[in-house]
């Protein structure tokens, strides 16, 4: 008898949840964009790879990222989970910052609304523009930190950082990227733009016409590490002149099962969307690369190749 | 006049003879390129005297309200624009020449495989004043093509939409004017 009330109270219980869903479903609860996630429950332990050494430069990388979608809003609150532990104060983006259209709405759902955490916490995000990206309303919106331009340099601490436009690499930027590198008086020097200079990728692949007028610049001004977007996937690329390069386009979008036959890749991730995380302190670089689930990927210690 | 002085004038002779047509077909693509420019300079004086100045903001909202304007003012500033108006048909032979070259020159196999590893489009109606779709991307140029086209002010720039070469208006999104088949087949 007893068994048999529990049994009812169980169905009951069931009915109600499957009542509850249904409707929800119905008011299109499930379709709704997605909020800001609540940060990680303080009880959840973090998996932390990078040293946190004192007055290193702290920052986070994403790519492809303006979906809207909850995969990007998931990447988001794992990054807020990993800003409180680890107090990184700027983002790099990789380019495709927003998809589609370009409406308030947008700017809303696919940046300010997944981002909200690390926004109100103080976090800069310093953009570059994708093929998806709308180069006037981005370069003017503030929250990407780009001055009005295309392309831009800004520097933290020893690192000195340049934004560039890999979509229209005219003359002009050519040269004021030269004249940029030749100037810089950073000891570690960081090119971040869309369109990676190598790639296991088989739905775009590198990009060798930009790679042939980029890379005798990077080399010759000692460029230490390039991190670009687009292929929808991370990869840790083999070391190419000295120079270290990562390919970040998963922090939104995601291509599955992406990957040709293994060519420049160290260390390739194609099954989940992801975001890094980056320390400069003295001559190393020290990178994590975290999944959406929590899970991390890859993580490493670099030395500075260039002197 | 001695056998070597003729000697020398024959062969300057035939020199000439053998750089005439070159030099007729420079002469020809300054010419090209000096109307390009001034059809640009005039696009952006006309385009300058109906602009609104835009600074950066926190605001979407103003963006977008701004963006909305600048189609308008850029509309007014050419209603009676068509295709062809700024790559007139000695423009556009230019132009066309400008790129074949590129592609079959030192460099175009790099230039071929970054059109060809571009996010595939759809097939896009293009019209002179009319927004590019808003939901479709944006080509990348390849850098080795930006080095051989007339250099452009920073209100405009070059994209290729298929095998069409696109002027684009970047304030505004709107295509200025297009070549259809300005990119020949591989």
């Amino acid at each position: 008898m007893k068994q048999n009330r529990h049994t009812i109270y169980r169905n009951a219980a069931l009915f109600v949840a499957l009542c509850v869903c249904a409707l929800a479903a119905h008011l299109g609860v499930a379709q709704a964009a997605p909020r800001a996630l609540a940060s990680q429950s303080p009880g959840d332990k973090l998996d932390i790879r990078i040293p946190l050494q004192d007055k290193s430069v702290r920052f986070a990388v994403i790519g492809d990222s303006g979906t809207g979608d909850h995969a990007q809003y998931e990447v988001a609150q794992k990054m807020e989970a990993y800003r409180q532990a680890t107090k990184f104060d700027f983002v790099i983006m990789l380019g495709d910052n927003i998809y589609g259209s370009h409406s308030a709405r947008d700017f809303a759902k696919k940046f300010e609304q997944p981002y909200k955490p690390l926004l109100d916490a103080g976090v800069k995000f310093y953009a570059s523009l994708g093929n998806h990206d709308d180069p006037d309303d981005e370069r003017l919106y503030k929250p990407f930190n780009m001055g009005g331009e295309r392309y831009y340099a800004f520097r933290k601490g020893e690192a000195a950082f340049f934004a560039l436009d890999s979509n229209y690499m005219d003359p002009k930027q050519l040269n004021w990227l030269e004249q940029n590198l030749k100037d810089s008086q950073g000891t570690w020097k960081i090119c971040f733009f869309h369109h990676p200079l190598y790639n296991d990728g088989r739905h775009h692949g590198a990009d060798a016409d930009l790679r042939g007028q980029v890379l005798p610049l990077f080399q010759r001004y000692g460029v230490n590490a390039v991190f670009s977007g687009h292929e929808h996937v991370y990869q840790r690329i083999k070391p190419e002149n000295n120079i270290y390069f990562f390919v970040l386009g998963n922090s939104g979008k995601l291509m599955t099962h992406d990957f040709g036959a293994t060519r420049e890749r160290v260390k390739g991730f194609d099954t989940d969307q992801s975001f890094m995380l980056v320390e400069i302190a003295g001559d190393k670089l020290y990178f994590q690369t975290i999944a959406r689930s929590g899970e991390t990927i890859d993580f490493g210690e670099l030395p500075r190749l260039h002197p | 006049m001695g056998l070597t002085t003729c000697r020398k004038w024959l062969s300057l002779s035939l020199f000439s003879i053998l750089l005439f047509p070159c030099a007729i077909a420079q002469n020809g693509d300054d010419g090209a390129v000096k109307e390009f420019q001034s059809r640009i300079d005039n696009y952006i004086a006309a385009k300058k005297k109906q602009d609104i100045a835009k600074k950066p903001t926190d605001s979407p909202s103003k963006l977008a309200q701004e963006k909305q304007q600048t189609v308008e003012k850029t509309r007014q500033a050419r209603p009676e624009a068509q295709q062809g108006d700024i790559f007139t048909p000695p423009i556009t032979t230019y132009f066309k020449k400008q790129i074949e070259s590129t592609l079959q020159g030192p460099e175009g196999d790099k230039v071929r495989a970054s059109l060809r590893h571009a996010e595939p489009l759809p097939n896009v109606q293009l019209k002179v004043n009319a927004k590019y779709p808003r939901n479709l991307p944006l080509q990348s140029m390849p850098p080795t093509l930006l080095k051989n086209l007339p250099p452009l002010p920073k209100e405009l720039q070059y994209r290729i939409v298929g095998a069409t070469l696109v002027l684009y208006d970047v304030a505004s999104g709107l295509v200025a004017d297009f070549i259809p088949g300005a990119v020949p087949a591989a």
